[in-house]
């Protein structure tokens, strides 16, 4: 009776287990046809496309760009020389200093002789009290904008102050320590103005690693691919999901989400949805979902648009402890959220977002470490009860692994054709090496912390970090590269 | 014949602004982007600046308030070039104490002319700084 | 469990229809996804080696190509003189070399004469136009607008737009209404450029929207261009049913302060579109409409927010001081923040006598946080 129930649901659990296979690795084929084609039509578009235009232009929507900053005294000067440096005609630049605790703030007060002013501004998403604004008395950094207030603990709060402050109906969210590309406004902004019937709420570029990068105060001299490995690996991970994930969902209006290190936003509809919540593990998933659910409630036409250029370049750890509280967080993040916005889920009033992106990311972003560790743990009884069918068993493994080294090399091809980011080929050959050994090394780490995050999550554990996980890794690796 | 320095991240134009200037006898001297101007700036004498707006670095406002600031070359002249025609761009750089703009694209012979009238009133304040010397 | 693996092998190649469903389609999904991932590698480094030659290509022809413009073009000794640019004559020898001949130096030659034309326009622009047709390369851009391939079209026309060049209406106008968004718009911008008689035409009959995006090409060209003869626009304002055609017309009709457009552009008042409205406000605000005073602020308190506070920044504009007390009231009453912050603007905006006077008896009478609406909108280094 017990061993039958037993059977019965081993028989259950390959069925589902196979069904849950065979549809993800459908799924990225889907996905990688579309990113392709996208990107095609894309690069078409940018082979004719005149970006002087926008910058002469009269007619350029403002921006205002918006960079929490927090403990960053070492590299200060040069990031908010970069963010001022931007090829676009009609910007602010607004950092947030979020209550360093060193001399970010003092830093920027005495290089740009900025002084306090009397700012009104009004309290559209409630935050944390600012302390006060600064502005500076050389009229050449008439566009920067420094604000301190208290350390809220979150990088949401800091970006709502930032929304406050702002003045134009755009913003660009980012990060201080972020390196962007210098026409990355103009890029960003395009997809918001060519869309014919929607409004385009949030659009997206490709992150990839600083890490190797030559950077020279805050410009950046030479991309390369990181050489620690932990880094690589992330660098491989970024490009798949963002050249072949997100460009492949943007074909069809089903983007999941604009990454907190860099996004342009449409800032009445942020304000609308509440701004970002400085209680979520993944501020920035939670907000694109609940600007989702508000344009679909009140029966706004819209679309998040992806862009397969990489624009911005942030540091990824290359500490395992590091990157362990990173995607501990991440997979925090993704459960509150799912839990949050439950209702979400197959509900048809909430078109695409109900019926695919949140399907999708609760089915195979959510569940997938679940099903995998499972899985494992399911073989690894088989094989102690001596019931694995070991031929079949490994033919299946080589599937999985071909298969994952397709759509990763696939994903790197796409990359390359949109833009020789690496000037060396080595470069190239390093970062597609990963493909090989991911599987092995980085992926089944992915999993582990991710099943870390979701336990702490639902075993309702305090977060202690908070700036620190932000911005931990930030000291343990040195912003240049030395150029050997 | 006096000393222009030209600012311009674009390598088109940079080469091009300098052949013209210095086929009118101009000694040019050029910078790429707003680190290698104040490179430049500190260690050589000019009495004409031609400068973009948007560049790596430095833009060409941080460029104009800079000279503007500094008592050893207040007597520059500046020539704001740029694709930027906004009207607030154009005020700012006047009132940070640019003397012309130009807006792209430029006519050449204006150029020259107008580099002409700056050095003739640059002329009548005091003469230029590298014949002070 | 090796040999038993190979010995499934071995069984797949004998009697592959005899394996398990699963098993077969893994099989088959194993060659195909080494294959390509073979084939992946191998277009990486086709397209690698591709963009070296290019790179490599580019760096050699380059110099030749800016060697030639400058020789020929900006250091042309006729430039200056009283020769017409029509009668400069260029170097025979030098536009003669071989290499001038290969279709990829021809494209690169183009696209670097482009470079020029938008860094440089009067006498140096045309002789670079000058010089695309001496060499012939205006052939190499019509080809291209003979291509089926819509991207190759409009290269060719923004080439040919570029270069000043004319277009036959027979072949422009119909793509004016392609279904192509970029061709159509590529096109138009060359329609409003090229056409003689009446550059505007397609306004009457566009059905299409004229997106943000191609509003700034078009914008640009229509304020540059030399010799085009600038309409009413208050006629689309009137008439068209396009509504991007009609917001595309106020910022026009701001940028040329056609006056005699306000009536026009008042009756707009009455749509029942928000953004629509906002947009006419903001017109008249920028004409500084003194006539549209009084109706703008009889219809206020019916306006939505956006209207309510172009209608402010539009007294700020005009400030012809007749509704200080007006905006007065909206600064000391208003609840809502942004509608006090541009009634302070537009106050302060008014530069006189009485403005300022305003001002010094707002802060006596009125609370902190207005207060502080004042002093940020009257400090000099808050730019926005």
């Amino acid at each position: 009776m017990f061993s039958t129930f037993l059977e019965y649901g081993a028989a259950f659990f390959e069925a589902t287990v196979f069904v849950y296979g065979v549809s993800l690795l459908i799924i990225y084929a889907l996905l990688a046809l579309l990113s392709f084609k996208n990107i095609q039509e894309y690069l078409k578009k940018e082979s004719y496309n005149d970006y002087k235009v926008i910058v002469a232009s009269p007619l350029a929507p403002g921006i205002s760009v918006i960079a929490p900053a927090f403990n960053e005294g070492v590299t200060i000067i040069a990031n908010v020389r970069s963010l001022l440096t931007l090829d676009y005609p009609k910007y602010e630049v607004i950092i947030i200093n979020d209550g360093s605790t060193d001399d970010t703030l003092a830093k920027v007060i005495k290089e740009f002789s900025m002084v306090k002013v009397d700012f009104a501004y009004d309290i559209k998403i409630s935050a944390k009290p600012v302390r006060g604004v600064y502005k500076s008395t050389d009229k050449a950094y008439a566009k920067l904008v420094v604000v301190d207030k208290e350390n809220g603990k979150a990088k949401a709060d800091a970006s709502n102050v930032g929304i406050n402050v702002s003045s134009f109906p755009y913003f660009l969210c980012t990060d201080v320590d972020c390196i962007l590309h210098e026409q990355t406004l103009q890029k960003l902004v395009r997809p918001i103005m060519e869309e014919e019937n929607r409004r385009v709420i949030a659009t997206g570029a490709t992150l990839r690693m600083v890490n190797s990068c030559v950077v020279d105060e805050g410009v950046l001299k030479e991309i390369r691919a990181p050489r620690a490995f932990l880094a690589r690996f992330q660098e491989m991970e970024y490009i798949r999901a963002f050249v072949l994930g997100k460009m492949g969902w943007s074909k069809i209006n089903a983007v999941p989400n604009v990454s907190g290190g860099l996004g342009l936003f449409d800032k009445e509809i942020v304000i609308k949805s509440g701004g970002y919540d400085p209680a979520s593990f993944g501020e920035d998933m939670e907000l694109m979902m609940r600007m989702s659910r508000y344009v679909r409630d009140n029966k706004i036409p819209a679309a998040i648009r992806h862009i397969p250029v990489t624009l911005c370049w942030t540091e990824g750890p290359t500490s395992l402890k590091v990157f362990m509280r990173q995607r501990t967080r991440w997979g925090r993040g993704l459960i509150q959220l799912m839990i949050a916005h439950r209702k979400m889920l197959f509900n048809p009033r909430y078109g695409r977002v109900g019926l695919l992106v949140f399907p999708y990311n609760f089915f195979y972003e959510l569940l997938a470490p679940v099903i995998e560790f499972l899985g494992i743990l399911y073989y690894i009884a088989l094989i102690m009860t001596g019931q694995v069918n070991w031929p079949f068993a490994i033919i299946l493994l080589i599937f999985v692994y071909t298969y994952s080294v397709m759509i990763s090399t696939l994903a790197v091809l796409w990359d390359q054709l949109t833009f020789h980011y690496y000037k060396d080929w080595k470069d190239v050959a390093r970062v597609a090496s990963m493909v090989f050994i991911e599987m092995l090394v980085y992926h089944p780490l992915i999993v582990i912390f991710a099943i870390r995050g979701y336990y702490f999550q639902l075993s309702n554990r305090k977060h202690t970090w908070g700036n620190m996980q932000r911005k931990g890794f930030q000291k343990t690796t040195s912003k240049t590269a030395p150029s050997s | 014949m006096p000393n222009i320095l030209v600012i311009e991240d674009d390598d088109i134009m940079l080469k091009a602004i300098r052949n013209i200037l210095s086929k009118d006898g101009y000694t040019v001297v050029t910078a790429k982007d707003g680190k290698e101007a104040f490179e430049k700036l500190d260690s050589g004498t000019f009495d004409i600046v031609i400068t973009d707006l948007m560049m790596p670095y430095a833009n060409g406002l941080e460029v104009v308030s800079r000279l503007r600031t500094d008592e050893s070359k207040k007597g520059i002249g500046i020539i704001v070039v740029s694709s930027v025609g906004n009207e607030e761009t154009i005020t700012e750089a006047f009132r940070l104490g640019a003397d012309d703009y130009l807006k792209k694209p430029i006519m050449a012979g204006e150029l020259l002319i107008r580099i002409r009238k700056l050095i003739a009133s640059l002329n009548s304040k005091g003469g230029l700084i590298t014949q002070n010397k | 469990m090796w040999t038993d693996l190979a010995d499934l092998l071995f069984q797949a190649y004998e009697r592959f229809g005899l394996l398990p469903l699963f098993i077969e389609i893994a099989l088959a999904f194993i060659v195909i996804a080494v294959l390509a991932t073979l084939i992946a590698y191998g277009a990486i480094l086709w397209k690698r080696y591709k963009g070296f030659l290019q790179d490599k290509r580019t760096a050699f022809i380059s110099p030749i190509i800016e060697d030639l413009i400058t020789e020929q073009v900006l250091l042309n000794e006729k430039l200056g003189t009283d020769t017409p640019v029509d009668d400069i004559e260029f170097d025979q020898k030098a536009l003669a070399n071989l290499i001038y001949k290969k279709a990829f130096v021809r494209q690169i030659l183009i696209d670097t004469l482009i470079q020029y034309r938008k860094n440089f326009r009067g006498e140096v622009g045309d002789l670079l136009r000058k010089l695309y047709l001496d060499m012939g390369l205006q052939k190499e851009s019509y080809a291209k607008l003979k291509s089926i391939k819509w991207e190759r079209k409009i290269k060719a026309v923004v080439e040919l737009t570029q270069m000043d060049i004319s277009i036959s209406d027979v072949t422009i106008l119909p793509l004016t209404n392609s279904g192509n968004a970029s061709l159509r718009a590529a096109a138009r911008n060359a329609y409003i450029q090229l056409s003689k008689n009446e550059p505007f035409k397609f306004f009457d009959i566009a059905t299409e929207p004229l997106l943000p995006w191609d509003q700034l090409e078009m914008f640009k060209i229509i304020t540059t261009t030399k010799d085009i003869p600038i309409p009413n626009f208050s006629r689309w304002v009137s008439y068209s049913s396009n509504k991007s055609v009609v917001t595309f017309c106020l910022k026009l009709i701001a940028h040329y302060d056609q006056q005699s457009a306000v009536p026009a552009v008042m009756d707009l008042l009455a749509n029942k579109d928000h953004y629509f409205r906002a947009s006419a406000i903001n017109c008249l605000g920028k004409l500084t409409a003194e006539v549209a005073e009084e109706k703008m602020v009889r219809i206020y308190n019916n306006q939505p927010l956006i209207c309510q506070t172009e209608i402010l920044k539009a007294m700020g504009r005009i400030g012809s001081g007749k509704h200080l007390e007006f905006l007065k009231q909206e600064f000391l009453y208003s609840s809502n923040f942004d509608i006090r912050m541009n009634a302070a603007r537009s106050i302060i905006k008014h530069k006189s006598e009485e403005s300022e006077k305003l001002v010094e008896e707002l802060m006596q009478i009125t609370h902190e946080e207005n207060q502080l609406i004042i002093r940020h909108c009257k400090n000099p280094l808050i730019k926005y």
